[in-house]
């Protein structure tokens, strides 16, 4: 399945996070807030910068972060 | 016990709920104690000392604030003992995300209880909620609570009064190779220092790269890092993964559902407050909401105030002999603090905004549309509470940088906080605005621009500036933003006047100890030696006199005189004492419109007058720049560390507020005013 950026997916989608690619320290701090890899996470906003639903709280990331996030699509999704 | 959990969680408002009035908070210069203390009662009665750490959402810390509560629950913190127990408070519309602080805190070797906050809002959400089945799988008591509503408090009260237990085993599977490594830095750990509980906790710091602990678990830990380093092992996220991995599994078991995202209200609000035309405009309604507010509504309290300390003055000159001592009574403690005691509510207006702002879970948002533009100087979104907290008094602003996790960006944001205008400058534009153009050819609305554009230059300058030293000077790039977003809440009006309570103390206690002390000294070097028995005459030749004529030849460019001199360097300690100095100098009596109205006609040897328009914008500009209050040196010195910082700070702002008088005195002439 191909692996896109936060960026990239549309708002209202669920996907799952398939990998990181930040500074570590920023990486571990993801996945403090539920970014884990294999987690699901539903984008709410998009734009400039963006709002994501995890683990049951809104996260607002910026662009820049977004797109070191890739993801893919969750079964059933597209 | 300490009092942990996620931001947003509620912690704050259970605080409250538990320790009501019996609160300290010791965040001020000198003092080093930098948390929020409290006394609980538990049923029986027994007394039950508690701190308010600050929100975090790791043991790993990643800001000074999530440090320094690491500190205190690792017992590392000076003057603080290790705490007996603490109680983690948990979202419990959030459980996964919140208990997975919970898992790291178990493993401190502390006995631990869970209040399980929120639980209207889980429930509404459809998240069932089985707080025994929660005790019995994670080993720790749950409580369900609603601390904005004082429900579960006794239960929590009870739980506080019973002897709890520690937590016992590790629930959570470590993956095989860390499993090893952890169980033999553990048993070296435990090998030297038996007595101590939470040894896997000490083991996964030391391999995260804490230097603190037995020598042969140190070195274990060494090698163990640099064999998973060799075998591209990224043991952190190993440990995020199992830990979320075990919450979700226990969750899954215990029958807790995960509730449902729907779109809620606080989705439509965001649709409105986060749009890009339409935010900005909530935001500047906001804004302008809070100064009218300071500005208008502050004026009853303060003419209050005003004629209490009027009145007092007028008693004490009634009821006491003519003679030093009741000139001292009058002219210097009377006019001194009542001078500065009058802006107390405009303060506590301010503080009622932020916190009603903060509680309502705009502020949040406020930082996240203001990324873009503090992208550009450097930072992030994060600074904007700090600075915007700044407007209030720079001291809780600097303090509020603690949330700022990049060590440059926080560093950027202190030293450009006190050029927010903070509330000590309101007395001094006030006055300056009104010697330079006479009320009745000043309209209302002329005055509000006029503050305005004072508040307008101070933030400009502190952006253009953020974004010298954070990309010129300091270098490297600032963190993404990573920001929670809290649902939005009916605020806690509990909670803000505890809040408003508490700097109303501060205030007062700061009026009667720094500035009542000030306010003697400068009333004795205004009076001392007793030249002459003309007031003018007599201050001329005073102490201060003598130090205002000594400055003169250096501030006359600027268009001052030795008596300005005198207000420079008496509020070099708070903004505010200008205007009580001022007070003095001109004998006043502490009376606005008199003092004004002196000031006016104040004139220099060759009878041109002193207080012109042009010199009033010198004066005020120079007001916008300077870096006039100990307070702030002092804790910018706490915050970073050392003297270097708030010595660039003072050097940065004296330098600024001279040239900025100077250009407006320059131009003045030149344009021949």
């Amino acid at each position: 399945m191909k692996a896109i950026d936060l960026t990239q997916v549309g708002a209202g989608r669920e996907v799952r996070v398939s990998r990181l690619e930040c500074a570590p320290g920023t990486c571990q701090r993801l996945r403090e807030m539920g970014f884990c890899e294999n987690a699901v996470v539903k984008k709410i906003r998009g734009g400039a910068d963006l709002v994501c639903w995890v683990c049951g709280t809104r996260v607002a990331l910026s662009a820049r972060l977004a797109r070191q996030i890739l993801v893919e699509a969750v079964d059933g999704n597209s | 016990m300490a009092v942990v959990g996620n931001p947003n969680a509620g912690k704050s408002t259970l605080f409250n709920a538990l320790t009501g009035l019996r609160q300290r908070v010791a965040n001020y210069p000198g003092v080093t104690v930098e948390k929020r203390t409290g006394t609980a009662y538990t049923l029986h009665g027994e007394a039950v000392e508690l701190v308010d750490l600050p929100g975090m959402y790791s043991l790993s810390p990643r800001s000074p604030d999530e440090e320094i509560a690491r500190k205190v629950l690792r017992g590392e913190s000076p003057g603080i003992p290790k705490p007996d127990a603490i109680l983690c408070v948990v979202d419990a519309s959030n459980l996964e995300r919140n208990l997975f602080l919970v898992t790291q805190v178990m493993e401190l070797g502390i006995p631990v209880v869970v209040a399980l906050n929120m639980v209207d809002m889980a429930e509404a959400r459809g998240i069932r909620l089985k707080p025994e089945e929660l005790s019995r799988r994670m080993g720790v008591k749950f409580i369900p609570t609603q601390a904005h509503r004082g429900k579960g408090l006794v239960e929590l009260r009870t739980a506080l009064g019973q002897k709890l237990t520690d937590p016992g085993e590790r629930r959570w599977v470590m993956p095989p190779p860390l499993a090893t490594a952890v169980g033999q830095i553990a048993a070296a750990w435990r090998d030297a220092l038996p007595a101590e509980l939470g040894a896997e906790g000490r083991a996964l710091e030391l391999l995260a790269g804490s230097s603190d602990g037995p020598e042969g678990a140190r070195k274990l830990a060494v090698a163990w890092r640099e064999r998973f380093r060799e075998q591209a092992f990224d043991w952190p996220a190993a440990v995020v993964q199992a830990r979320y991995s075990y919450l979700r599994d226990m969750l899954g078991q215990a029958g807790v559902g995960h509730g449902h995202a729907q779109l809620t209200w606080t989705d439509r609000i965001d649709a409105l407050v986060l749009n890009p035309v339409a935010g900005w405009g909530v935001l500047a309604g906001i804004l302008m909401l809070l100064f009218t507010s300071i500005f208008s509504i502050a004026a009853y309290p303060m003419e209050w105030i005003d004629a209490g300390f009027s009145a007092a003055g007028e008693w004490v000159q009634g009821a006491m002999p003519a003679g030093l001592f009741r000139d001292l009574l009058v002219d210097g403690v009377l006019a001194g603090v009542g001078g500065v005691v009058i802006f107390l509510p405009q303060i506590l207006i301010l503080f009622f905004f932020l916190g009603l702002l903060e509680d309502s879970g705009y502020l949040a948002r406020a930082a996240f549309l203001l990324d873009r533009v503090m992208h550009r100087v450097g930072l992030t979104g994060k600074s904007f509470i700090p600075l915007l907290s700044s407007y209030a008094c720079a001291i809780p602003g600097i303090m509020a940088t603690r949330t700022v996790e990049d060590p440059k960006d926080r560093l950027t944001t202190i030293l450009v906080a006190p050029l927010m205008s903070c509330s000590a400058r309101i007395p001094v534009y006030t006055t300056l605005i009104a010697a330079a153009v006479p009320a009745a050819l000043m309209p209302a609305w002329g005055k509000a621009g006029a503050m305005l554009g004072l508040y307008a230059l101070g933030t400009f300058t502190a952006f253009a500036l953020a974004w010298l030293f954070r990309k010129k000077m300091l270098g490297g790039g600032s963190p993404p933003l990573i920001l929670e977003l809290p649902p939005y809440r009916r605020p806690s009006f509990r909670t803000v006047a505890l809040r408003m309570w508490e700097r109303a103390v501060i205030f007062i206690r700061r009026a009667g100890t720094v500035i009542l002390a000030l306010s003697i000294l400068l009333w004795f070097l205004c009076n001392f030696p007793h030249a002459a028995e003309d007031p003018s005459e007599r201050l001329a030749k005073s102490f201060a006199g003598q130090i205002g004529h000594l400055l003169e030849p250096v501030i006359q460019p600027l268009g001052f005189d030795w008596r300005i001199g005198i207000g420079l360097v008496a509020s070099l300690a708070a903004r505010e004492v200008f205007v009580s100095t001022m007070s003095i100098v001109y004998h006043s009596g502490g009376d606005e419109e008199g003092l004004i109205e002196t000031m006016r006609t104040a004139v220099w040897p060759d009878g041109s007058l002193i207080y012109t328009p042009v010199t009033c914008v010198a004066l005020l500009v120079f007001y916008v720049y300077a870096l006039q209050c100990l307070s702030t040196v002092a804790v910018a010195r706490r915050e970073t560390g050392g003297w270097k910082w708030p010595a660039f700070m003072m050097a940065y702002m004296a330098a600024l507020a001279y040239a900025g008088a100077w250009l407006v005195q320059t131009v003045g002439r030149a344009l021949g005013s």
